[in-house]
Formats: structure tokens, sequence, C-alpha cells
């Protein structure tokens, strides 16, 4: 973690200019870390009694000298944290201190901007971003996906239970157009095995969101967005480990662990595992195999919907040389295996169809601080994925709801008959350079994404040579500046260039004689300029107002260009989508007195996209076929609350509104206003919320047995599937409204255990994401969680 | 073009006001356009929008004037692609589910006048489909190089099931190498007939050929459902096109064949014969090789891309002067196929104003034809006039294209 370093500084002149005891023989050396086992720099170290002390370096160690043969009280103090005292008796002589500190809300008041920690860096920077501390979450089964759905602005609708098609949608903007990163790097190319429905969250430390406006070191075409996932900065030797069993025959387990040698050496494992029969109820109605009749509302399980997925991730490097301050080459490798229950209704039922995904990624990661020049930094990151997904429908049979089927004997297939395999050969390079010095800090980031998909079906070998190359590359640089004044505020400008070359083929006719047909192979280059601006400021200490805008681009992706040869046609005409997006935010961090704490945040934003990349039917209505069809305008509010009393009890809450406005007035070939024009954008939701509270009893059943109680409501209003406007008899996706309970006993030395037990959908309430794909009722799950470091 | 109309739903839906307006004595002539006591049509309009499109259905007493909207009026369809069909006096919304089955949902009309939801079934994304005797025969035709399997499906159109289903090789039926491509199912006489064009299936070209010069047709036994024989005509390109009907049946029992010549290969049109008509006569498995009517040397090199049959041999065909296999036509004449004259129809929109033509359209096969067309200023219905060549402007409907007219009798 990163602390300030004035804070430091201050304490170092405050209170460390007195030189030390002369009759002082016995020496202490120690780490002072957090409850997750991070060090602490700069926490204050005092000989109680005395007026003497020192702070521990940026490793969180510290060495003291103390007087001899004389039990010393040494109080560790830092903000944020309770003030541990360890006392040490007299006959002791030359011990190891490990010392750990208990985050605590604090009650000095003055020292709160001080006393921040990197959460509440970020999320006073000029941009408009929220941070999920995800550390607060490890105790819970959440997926990166569940997690990001209790932020303010953000939706994830799925389509059903664990492994389930996931759609993020941030301040109206959804799918491709908001971006993912993990650690900075750009997630979109690594398939189906590493992707937010599958990754716990423990894997992560943090996750920022940002809305709108994107930093230029996330150098990446996100049109509305982009959500980074911040993983463990790993210093020490740690194992956490993981195992929960839950309703619908779900396990999953996650083991993160590391090893850090004294000489920087470093290897890191992080492993997961799902597995789901989401064999939960619906409520359907079944078709008579033979003659399509419905019998309604026919209560019945889901049977052909498992999910598994592993996935291992490891680096091997060193940390803290000269040369690097971090240096890791790594390899992540997983497969999952999911069925296909459902088509986009629920009464499109299938009983084989299913699909496979695997992940082959070496990665590469190279940061140093003050490379060359004291302020300048610098991170490399590389990967390369040959995984693979494939599309598995090679039963030619047609089955119900009661898991009847027709078999026909035939070739084909429940949908498209098909094994097709591809591999899109996805390769990612990035690098971004800061350079500080006083007030000002340049920056510069590039990010090079190369596709070249490679595929065939084995039902169909000979077909895939008509369709080389389909090869697709992105250069998206990023340049900004920014100015700091007095730690009050902050300004910066930033621009990025987005290119984009693709690669494809072209049949044409080489003699101009009837029916000769040859391949020509294209090229199409593409470049787009986008730039933005930045500012916040303390009006006082513990209020900021923000601003920013950002004039943005998303470039097509590669399945939008080329199809998926299952369902998607390719179309080559395809232009990015732009946005204008604007962002004002208001923050107040307010200590009403030593016990009540109160953070109230408020942000108002407008969106102006033009030119959204939409599905429509291609001619013969064959497949769908990508195009930029459509202009909306979104306005909206959103605002967050939360209430803490000591360490006791937290209860927060969200809520967000968006006015998403149809934009298009004249639609192709029309001189008379669109009837929809300006109507609010059907299918998606816009109001929506959640609240949370926690109880936390410390030492509940004797010293270190600690007892957390949390809850958690979901709330989502009601919205028209199509447009508001036309209809009187209408579909709707009814209102959403899911609580969820959990209980952590935490045990243990220093509590190593953890027990958790939950409950989602305490209600068991109907809940729908999308029309009529109904989602798991009430569910439980128990966890167990252990650390050892 | 998302819709698709066979005449002889027309006649049907034509027969069946005939029959359901049960006493002769109590039924008086009505007036064309104007719905008989309770009676309306039916109107599905699609908005012209690019997102969150479902079609609406409305109803209307006339269609030769008034205004007709969707804000706030019509019942909602689910899903975005859906095709209707009216026999036996009950309106069936049939959802194009991208190969995934779906509900289809069957409509009738109470004594109020409004649209009353029968029970819902189970059915397949299909790409033809035509009313035959009691049932809604319906073909979903494989596009895939892997599967040249075509599966069939009668449905009862009084139990709203399905009571019968097959499949049919089509590469078996083409016999060429490539694929037959049925473009739709007509009843003809006792048989069903099928239309097909010829399709690579494979090779980045699924819908090109290597035959763009030749009609075939390929003939069914009803109800067994085997194939009877395939007819072969080289004097025309093929009859109809990709989810359009090419094959009418007139009062005699004899089928016209509508050939567009829109036949491509490698996004190349390559057919090199003229659009025109061909006839296969009542109770014959052959094209009558005394019949060629060509069109598109009468009607200043246009071709044609839809009909609608108007009773008494004429036709109000839609053409169109650049070919392409998806075109939509924006000019219209009459053909007379009896006399094989050809007429351009009179005030109907300037060509380059209109943006799209229903093809899915109402005749009660008095002369009279009517068809939606979308201008750059809205859509209205028109009135078609086979016998003086002229259309005049009838309801509005507002709020997007029409992809469906059809007629319903109230139900008792």
């Amino acid at each position: 973690m990163q602390y300030n370093k004035i804070l430091s500084l201050v304490f170092l002149c405050l209170l460390f200019t007195q030189p030390v005891f002369s009759q002082q023989d016995r020496v202490f050396s120690g780490i002072v870390t957090d409850q997750q086992d991070q060090a602490i720099p700069g926490v204050l170290v005092k000989v109680h009694g005395l007026n003497t002390g020192l702070v521990t370096d940026l490793e969180g160690k510290f060495t003291i000298h103390l007087p001899a043969s004389k039990e010393v009280t040494l109080d560790f103090s830092f903000l944020g944290y309770k003030t541990y005292q360890e006392v040490i008796a007299a006959s002791t002589n030359g011990k190891k201190l490990k010392i750990q500190l208990v985050e605590e809300t604090t009650d000095l008041q003055e020292f709160t901007l001080l006393g921040k920690s990197e959460l509440s860096e970020i999320r006073e920077r000029a941009f408009n971003v929220e941070v999920v501390d995800a550390r607060k979450l490890h105790h819970t089964n959440l997926d990166l996906g569940h997690a990001l759905d209790r932020v303010s602005g953000v939706r994830v609708r799925e389509s059903g239970g664990v492994g389930s098609r996931m759609n993020f949608s941030l301040n109206g903007f959804s799918g491709k157009q908001v971006k993912f990163f993990i650690d900075g790097i750009p997630m979109d190319d690594f398939g189906s095995s590493f992707q937010l429905n599958n990754i716990p969250i423990n894997l992560a430390e943090r996750i920022e969101v940002y809305k709108g406006v994107v930093p230029v070191g996330l150098g990446a075409d996100a049109l509305g967005g982009a959500v980074n996932i911040v993983t463990k900065n790993v210093r020490k030797n740690y194992v956490d480990a993981s195992y929960s069993y839950g309703s619908f025959n779900t396990h999953r387990s996650v083991i993160n662990t590391a090893f850090v040698a004294e000489s920087g050496f470093t290897f890191q494992l992080n492993a997961f595992q799902n597995y789901s029969d989401n064999n939960y109820w619906v409520d359907v109605d079944v078709s008579d195999i033979e003659t399509g009749k419905y019998y309604p509302n026919q209560r019945v399980r889901r049977f052909h919907d498992t999910y598994h997925n592993e996935t291992v991730i490891t680096q091997l490097g060193v940390q803290g040389k000269p040369y690097a301050d971090k240096l890791l080459i790594g390899l992540t490798a997983g497969k999952n295996y999911s069925e296909v229950q459902t088509g986009a209704r629920l009464v499109s039922v299938f009983g084989q169809w299913h699909r496979r995904g695997t992940l082959l990624m070496p990665t590469f990661k190279y940061q140093k601080r003050d490379l060359f020049t004291k302020g300048l930094d610098l991170n490399v990151n590389a990967n390369y994925n040959f995984g693979s997904e494939q599309n598995i429908d090679t039963v030619n049979r047609r089955y119900n709801w009661f898991q009847q089927y027709k078999e026909y004997d035939v070739p084909g297939g429940e949908r498209s008959y098909t094994l097709y395999k591809f591999n899109n050969n996805n390769a990612v390079f990035t690098a971004n350079a800061h350079y500080n010095f006083g007030i000002h800090t340049f920056a510069i980031s590039n990010v090079f994404n190369s596709f070249n998909r490679m595929g065939s079906d084995a039902l169909n070998p000979e077909n895939d040579k008509y369709e080389q190359p389909r090869k697709s590359q992105k250069n998206i640089t990023g340049l900004s500046y920014q100015l700091n004044w007095e730690e009050k505020a902050s300004v910066s400008a930033f621009t990025k260039i987005y290119k984009q070359t693709n690669y494809f083929t072209m049949s044409y006719n080489p003699t101009g004689d009837y029916g000769d047909v040859a391949y020509r192979n294209e090229r199409e280059n593409f470049t787009y300029p986008g730039y933005g601006i930045t500012g916040s400021y303390f009006v006082t200490g513990n209020i900021q107002a923000k601003a920013s805008f950002e004039k943005s681009y998303r470039l097509p992706e590669p399945e939008e260009l080329f199809g998926d040869m299952v369902n998607l046609q390719g179309n080559l005409d395809l232009k990015p989508e732009t946005s204008y997006n604007y962002n004002l935010g208001l923050s107040i961090w307010k200590q009403v007195n030593k016990d009540h704490r109160i953070d109230v945040s408020a942000n108002g934003f407008y969106r102006d996209a033009k030119d959204f990349i939409r599905a429509r039917l291609n001619n013969n209505q064959a497949m769908q076929v990508m195009d930029n069809l459509y202009s909306v305008t979104n306005i909206g509010v959103e605002g967050d609350i939360r209430w803490n009393y000591k360490s006791l009890l937290s209860a927060g809450a969200n809520i967000t509104y968006q006015d998403l406005r149809n934009n298009t007035e004249f639609e192709e070939g029309q001189t008379a206003s669109s009837i929809v024009y300006r109507d609010r954008v059907p299918n998606m939701p816009y109001l929506f919320g959640n609240a949370d509270a926690s109880l936390m009893l410390q030492d509940a059943f004797g010293k270190g047995n600690d007892f957390n109680f949390g809850y958690n409501l979901l709330f989502v209003h009601a919205f028209y599937l199509y447009w508001p406007s036309l209809g009187a008899e209408k579909f709707d996706v009814p209102q959403q409204l899911s609580h969820d309970v959990n209980f952590t006993y935490t045990t243990g030395e220093k509590g190593r255990l953890q027990l958790i037990a939950e409950c989602k959908n305490l209600l068991d309430s109907k809940h729908y994401d999308n029309f009529s794909l109904q989602k798991p009722g009430r569910s439980f799950s128990g966890k167990i969680r252990y650390f050892i470091y | 073009m998302k819709t698709n109309f066979n005449y002889l739903l027309a006649v049907a839906a034509a027969i069946t006001v005939g029959f359901t307006s049960c006493n002769p004595t109590d039924d008086p002539e009505p007036d064309p356009g104007q719905s008989t006591a309770g009676s309306r049509y039916i109107i599905a309009s699609t908005p012209t929008s690019s997102d969150g499109v479902a079609d609406y259905l409305l109803t209307a007493e006339s269609l030769t004037e008034g205004t007709v909207s969707t804000l706030g009026n019509g019942v909602e369809q689910d899903g975005t692609y859906r095709y209707y069909v009216t026999h036996k006096n009950k309106f069936f919304s049939m959802l194009y589910g991208q190969g995934n089955p779906g509900a289809v949902t069957t409509y009738e009309l109470n004594a109020e006048g409004a649209l009353e939801k029968l029970s819902d079934f189970q059915s397949e994304t299909v790409q033809a489909f035509g009313a035959i005797d009691d049932d809604i025969v319906m073909v979903k035709i494989s596009r895939s190089e892997t599967n040249p399997f075509a599966s069939w499906y009668r449905m009862d159109a009084d139990q709203l099931q399905i009571v019968d289903e097959g499949t049919w090789n089509q590469e078996e039926i083409a016999n060429s190498g490539e694929r037959a491509f049925f473009s739709w199912v007509t009843q003809v006489g006792d048989k069903l007939f099928a239309p097909y064009f010829s399709i690579k299936a494979c090779c980045n070209d699924t819908f090109g050929t290597n035959y763009p010069d030749s009609a075939w047709v390929a003939v069914f036994d009803y109800p067994s459902m085997e194939l009877n024989t395939v007819i072969k005509d080289d004097r025309t390109s093929f009859l109809g096109r990709y989810f359009l009907s090419g094959l009418e049946v007139d009062e005699q029992g004899d089928a016209y064949g509508f050939s567009g010549s829109v036949a491509s290969s490698n996004g190349e049109m390559t057919s090199t014969l003229p659009s025109a008509i061909t006839r296969i006569k009542k109770e014959t498995l052959a094209f009558d090789e005394s019949y060629y009517f060509n069109v598109q040397e009468l009607a200043d090199d246009y071709y044609i891309t839809a009909n609608t049959y108007v009773g008494n041999g004429k036709f109000i065909v839609t053409m169109n002067k650049e070919k392409g296999a998806y075109t939509v036509g924006k000019r219209f004449g009459v053909a007379d196929v009896y006399n094989k004259t050809f007429t351009w129809v009179t005030g109907s929109p300037a060509e380059a104003s209109i943006v799209n033509v229903t093809i899915n359209n109402y005749s009660a096969k008095d002369g009279l034809a009517y068809i939606g067309i979308t201008t750059e200023d809205g859509s209205w219905v028109y009135e078609f006039n086979a016998n003086t060549a002229t259309a005049t402007e009838g309801l509005k409907v507002e709020g997007g294209r029409i992809t469906a007219i059809s007629h319903l009798d109230p139900v008792e």
C-alpha cells in the first residue's frame, strides 16, 4: 500500500529529533502489518512513557533499541488504525516482533485527509471513480460481477445461475462499451475461462470503477467507462484458502498463495474453481414434445445447465531490485465447460448443446519507480492468449422442460449443427510511463491489441479457408498532463489516439468469365482522436468537488467485424461508437463526533452518444449483423451515503436514476421524426439501488472470536422490454427486490479461520434480469476460509 | 421486407369471410376497404427504430381512411422479428427466432372488435409457411453446409398444435451438388408446391448459385408430404425469392409463377433471363410450355420483386429497376396474366420517396389490393385498383412500417 509520504515526514520531524538513549542494550526488530497482512510504512512506534520512538520504513519494518532489564510498553499508532500496545517484559531480549493493526475509523478529524488509504486516494482523484474495497467482501461467495452489482450506477444482468452470461451496464452503457482491466491490462481477450462471472472476489484487492472518463493509464477504447480489478500486491508469504458449498450443488474453491524470499524472489499462485449444476426451479410453460401445445405454469428444475471452470494463475519473478520494483513472468491457464439450457426465452430449451473454452496465456509484468531519474515511473505488461472457444451442438434433438425429447435420425443440432472451434490469438501489450516533477505530472501510455482468428469446424473442415485472413490490430496511445495545486486542486488534460487496422478477404471475379471466383486480401486503417479534461477541488478539508469530460471512442470488436461463425455475420464497414461524457460530483466526509462518521457523495452525469453498434438481421434474416444504428443521451444522478458507528455498525445505501433517451430523430430514409424519438430506451433498468448494513461484534465469544452479520438489499425498478410509449398490452420486466444475509465467524490466532454462512434471495422471490429468464430462488451456502502467514 | 403474404392465405381469409358470414341473407355486399359489421382489419406495425423493436398489432375498421397509431395502442408482440398468417379466421403471430424454438401466438377477433389471445403453442423458426386445407405447413430450411435437411411441420389450425412432422433432404431434391432452398410453399390442387432456388450453402457464398437460369418446383403429396416430383423450366430464373412467394393459383386452379431473375454468385447478379411469368396448368405436374409472359420487356426493363393477386387473372406487381436479391420494389404495375398485358399504376408515391413496401398485403380478390407503403413522410395503406391501374392513399399508420395487413371476422 502506498502511503502519504508527507505524513511520515511530519511525524519524523515532530517526534524523532531527539537522540536515543545511551544505556540501551536490547535491540528489537519487527514488522507492522494490517489485517490483510500488508506492511504499513510510517507507523509511529513509541516507547510508552518516554518521549521517544520512530516510524516504520517503507516495508513496514522497524528496529528499536530499548533499555535493558526494564518492562517497556510499545505503542503502535497509525491513522485509520487502532493503537496497539505491546508489552515487552524485562527479561525478553532480541525478539522479532510482528504487529498487526486493526483498521478503525479515525476520530482525528484534522488528519482525516492526510491519513488516507490508497482507496480514498483513488476516490479523491479528479475522475468520477468508485472504489470497491474487495477485502471487505472476501468472506462472501461473490464473483466479481456480483460484487460490482453493488456499486452505484452499475447494473449486472445475468441470464441464469453460476457461470451464466453477464451483461454489465454502467451509467446506461453496456456490453463492450465498458472495458474491463485486471491490474491495468485489458481483459477483452482472456476468453470465457477468466471473466466476471467466474473470477472470485478473493482475487481482487480492490475494484476501481471509472465512470464516463477513463484515465490515460488505462489506455483503451472504452465508450462509457472502465473497471479495473486490482489484485493483491504481495510482499510476503501467505496462504489464503477457501472452499464453499451451497445450493444447486455449487462448489467453489480459491487458493491464493505467495512466496517472497528475502532476496526479492517472488512466486505467486492463484487458483480458483467453480462448479454448479444450476438446477434451480423455474416456472415455465412446458410444450408438448410432439404437438407443441403448452402446459402452462409448470414448476420444473433446470436440467442442462452445469457449469464449471478451473483457472490457475502463476507468476514468478523478483521484487524490490534496483532494476525493477517488480518483474514477473507468468502463465494463466484454465478451462471451462458450460451447458446451454435456454435460448433468449425460457421456452427455447436445450438438452445437449454446450460450450467449452480454454485459456493458456503467458504473461509479463514489469514495474519500476524512479527509473533513471526520480519521479519517472514505468509499467510494462504483455500477454498472449493461445486459448480456444468451441461451440458443440451435434445432437439433433428437440427437448422440452419435462426433459423429454424427439430425436431426428439425420445430422443436425439443437440450434445449429456445429463443432466450430476457434482461437483468436490475442496479444496485448501495454506500456505506460509517468513523470512527476514538482506540481507537474506527464503520463504517456500505449495499448496494442492484436487479433488473428483461426478456426475450423470438424464437421466442415473446408470452409474456413474462405474466411482467411481475419486479423485486426488496435493501437491506442494516450498522453496526459496533470497539475496539482497545494493538495487542494488538481486539473488534468489528456488526449487519446485510436488506431485500428483490419485485414480480411474479399471475393472477386479475376477473369470476368462467368462463375469464376478468387479471393483477395484487403487491409483497412482507421484513426480517431479523443480527448478530455478533469478537475477536482477541495472546498474545505473534507468536501471535494469534481468535474470531468471526455470525448471517447469504442472501436468495433473483431467479433463484430468478422462475425462469430454461428449467429453473427461480420460487418467490415462498422465505424466506432462515440460519446461525449460529462460528470460532476461532490463528496463529503464528515466525522460527526468521536463515534459517528458519515460519508456522502453525489454525482450527476450526462452522456451524448452516437453511432451505437447494435444488432440487426442481415438481408436474408439468417444471422445477426452489427451496425451503427442509434444515438442516445443519458442524464442521470447517483448518490451514495454511508454511516459508521465506531467499528460496530456500518450502514450504507446507493441509488441511481438514469434517463436514457433515444436521440435518433430521423431513421434511415425518413423525413418525419421517429415515433420513439426522445422515448425512454427500453429494456434497460433506470432506477436501481443497493442498501447494506453490517454489525461487527469483536471478541463476541471470547477474545479473538469475532462475529459479523451482514445484510444486503438489491432493488431494481420495473422496466419495459420494448419502447414504453408504444402499445397498450405490453411486456415488462417486473420490480426486483433481493435480500441477502451472511454471518461470519472469525476465530483462531490472528483471525486465521473464518466460517461463513450465506443466504441469497432470502424471501425466495422470483427474479428476472432479462425477460422471462428466471434467476435462482433462495439459496444457501457455507464457506470456510483459512489464512496462513 | 419482413413478411410475405401468400395470396392463398388471402384467398383462404376471403373464403373464410364468406363462410363465417354464415347467413347469406343478412350479408350485404360490403363496401370495399370497409369492414363488415364487427369485422376488423389487422395491421401489424414495426417502429422505425433500430433498437428495442417489437411489432404491434392494430385493428382498424377501414383501410381507406383515418389514422391508427401505435402510441399507447396495440398489442405488443414479443421478439423483434415476427411473421403473420391468417387462416380459418385466426391470426397467427409467428416468431423468427434465429433458429430457436418459440411460442406462436394466435388471436381471434372478439365481438367488441378486439384481438383476443387463444392458447400459445410452440413452434420452430421457419423460412416458409402456407395454409393447406385445415393446416398450416411450416418448413425450416437449413442453410448450413453441414446439414442438408429441411424439417417440415404440419400444424392443425383448429387444434392449434403440430400434428405431423418430418424431414426432407434438400441436397437430394436439388440433385446438382447444390441445395434446394424453398422460396415458399403453396397449395396447388391437392398437392403442396414448393418453388425453390438453388444455393451453394458453402464457401462464403451461402446464397449464391452456379445455376442462375432455371426455375424449379418441388411437388409434395399431401398430407403424406412425400416428394412426388421436381419440375423444372429453363425459360426463367427461379420463382419467388427468399421468404417471398412466387407462385399463385387463380380461380381456374392454374398456378402462375413469378420470376424476378435475381440469382447471384459471389455477390454478383448472374441471371441472364428476363423477369417473366410462367404457368403450371391445373392438375398437371409440368410447366406449360405454351405459356410465357415476358414482363420485363413490357415494363421498361423493370423486374418483378413481389406480387399480390387481386382476382380474375390480375396481379398488382411491385417492380424495381436495379437488380438485387432482397431489393424492395418501389414502382407498381398491373400484370394481367390472361391477356399478357402490363400497365403502370398511377397515384402511388414517387419511386424515389418510397422507403419500404409491405409484402404481406390484403385483397378480397375483388380487383382491389391494400398494400402498405412507407415513404420519407410516414406509412399509409394504399388502395390499388387493378381495373383502373390507380392507387389511392388510405389509412395512415403512425409509428412505423406496416409489416402485414390482414382481415378477421368476429367470433360468435
